[in-house]
């Protein structure tokens, strides 16, 4: 049911441009027939509906193809950030319980080879068709897991739907736009661009891999190919703002910017804001379990340096309240994602009455949220969720470590980064807990500081002392 | 100039790479600077080295490696 609207732009307006990469382009007619053929050589598989397929492919034409086939079959669908070191990459197929790893070319050494598809080799055919309730999973995405492991979201057809059919009706998305594409598979955000865009009958446009590191190329990408809207991150956003020459490259075509993920500083959003006077701008905000769950339309007179922008209005039909004691920001409504996928199963992450407790401090002022910081543990480094648990699970287990605890310090580029204090046998030293870490967790996911202590700072209680571990790491810079 | 970009980029960007093993045209981008980095690491060396770096060089092939900075830096003016 997720894909309802695009099929019927694939019999509405077959030839129209679905997708573009690079030189590539792939008309709905060509990208219904790639998906296809992927969902008829997965059935030759044997994938049943509602088993997890792997897409060890970056994002692009293929990827994207990929996706929609393991769609078409009914199965859903597992990406992969191809960034992450082996020994995560491993764990996540594990976990997830995948029978099929779609990607291109040989099977990377690591994994066991009957699980492959190359796409190469998948030969045109029509699949099966197959009957999919809405209650089905789409997709699993990983984050990083407070349980110490990294932990799939499972989203079912349903709640995708829910948030991309309103965010298509509040762009007012038509066949003329042309929306430009960054977003990893593995983030939410890409369910805007595959299935609000395509979905709307535009096309999509993947902005080529190293102009996100060119501002100046990517603002002169951004007008050659007349691009209508972008969903993307406030780093990128800000980049572009300072970075990318805007005031000799009129984005004439722009109508909308999003941006979601992390807290747009003010005084670059202002900038933004003035860089492109004709650009509506939406600020998106949920967690992976909830997507989108709130959104503000950016009020430019109301733009103040000093202060944060709300997060706005409930989205996409969510209920919002705000728990009065903790100021616990609790979620219900169609955008909820169906719950963990744990041993092969949805386990659900809600209260009896269908709410979600988000772990986000949230506040509301004349019928406006806003948003102001984590309760949890949890932080955001980069744009990326860090479980300083997972951290902690993977130092706990090296010999020679004897106790560990990580914490968030800030960061003026990543906003937060994980900081590590140990606890360490005579023999061990950081050196080696550093060439572990290099190996089992993402860029993203490295501590920025180290600190070797005699013992972990505990309250009276025996619970560890956070606010005394961050002026530990405080005092050590 | 190269040291003082490493001591820069490993204090203040980069935390989890040994500077002792990094090589000069070893992947800063892949190590890990992105977007947010890059325009701080602009803004020191354009400080630091009295440069302009212009907006439309900044490109993986200048900022990719401590080996392809300091040639733009050099490339912009810088004489020391």
């Amino acid at each position: 049911m997720l894909l309802t609207p695009f099929l019927h732009q694939c019999q509405q307006q077959p030839d129209s441009l679905a997708l573009q990469e690079q030189d590539r382009r792939v008309s709905y007619r060509q990208l219904l027939q790639r998906a296809q053929t992927i969902a008829a050589a997965l059935q030759a598989k044997g994938i049943q509906p509602g088993q997890p397929v792997a897409i060890h492919i970056d994002r692009g034409i293929d990827a994207a193809s990929a996706l929609f086939g393991v769609l078409l079959a009914g199965a859903c669908y597992v990406p992969l950030d191809l960034k992450n070191p082996i020994a995560r990459l491993s764990f996540i197929i594990a976990d997830a319980q995948v029978c099929v790893v779609i990607g291109s070319g040989s099977a990377p050494h690591w994994l066991d080879s009957d699980l492959w598809l190359d796409i190469a080799s998948c030969n045109e055919a029509t699949p099966a068709t197959v009957e999919i309730p809405a209650e089905s999973l789409a997709a699993i995405l990983y984050t990083s897991g407070s349980t110490g492991q990294p932990r799939g979201v499972a989203i079912s057809h349903r709640t995708i739907a829910a948030f991309t059919t309103w965010a298509s009706d509040l762009l007012d998305l038509t066949p003329a736009d042309r929306i430009a594409s960054s977003a990893p598979l593995f983030f939410d955000l890409s369910t805007f661009d595959l299935y609000s865009v395509l979905g709307a009958g535009a096309s999509l446009h993947f902005i080529p891999a190293g102009l996100t590191m060119a501002p100046a190329r990517l603002s002169a990408w951004l007008s050659e190919q007349a691009i209508s809207g972008w969903y993307t991150v406030p780093s990128l956003l800000a980049f572009l703002t300072y970075k990318g020459n805007l005031a000799q490259t009129p984005l004439a075509s722009l109508r909308f910017l999003i941006f979601a993920g992390e807290v747009f500083p003010t005084p670059a959003l202002i900038d933004l804001a003035a860089s492109l006077p004709q650009t509506a701008l939406y600020n998106f905000f949920g967690p992976t379990e909830t997507n989108v769950c709130c959104y503000w339309p950016v009020e430019r007179d109301r733009l103040i340096a000093e202060q944060t922008i709300p997060i706005g209005q409930p989205a996409a039909g969510c209920e919002l309240q705000i728990d009065a004691e903790s100021g616990e920001l609790w979620v219900h409504g169609p955008t909820l994602a169906s719950g963990y996928w744990r041993d092969g199963r949805v386990q659900s992450f809600m209260n009896a009455d269908g709410w979600y407790a988000t772990g986000d401090r949230a506040s509301i002022e004349q019928n406006e949220y806003r948003f102001h910081g984590r309760l949890g543990r949890m932080l955001k480094s980069s744009g990326y969720r860090v479980e300083p648990a997972e951290i902690e699970a993977i130092v706990n287990a090296i010999p020679g470590v004897k106790a560990c605890a990580v914490i968030g310090i800030d960061d003026p580029t990543a906003g937060q980064r994980p900081a590590l204090a140990m606890v360490l046998e005579p023999e061990m030293t950081i050196g080696e807990i550093r060439k572990v870490l290099s190996r089992q967790l993402p860029a993203y996911m490295q501590p920025s500081r180290y600190l070797v202590l005699d013992e972990l700072p505990r309250l009276a209680n025996e619970k560890l002392d956070f606010q005394q571990l961050k002026n530990l790491f405080e005092t050590q810079l | 100039m190269k040291d003082v970009l490493k001591s820069f980029i490993f204090a203040e960007l980069i935390y989890h790479e040994d500077p002792a093993t990094f090589g000069d045209e070893d992947n800063l981008l892949d190590a890990g600077l992105d977007s947010m980095g890059i325009m701080r690491l602009i803004m020191f060396a354009e400080k630091e080295f009295g440069v302009t770096l212009p907006d439309t060089e900044i490109e993986p092939d200048n900022v990719g490696s401590l080996k392809s900075l300091e040639s733009w830096i050099r490339r912009s003016g810088y004489t020391g």
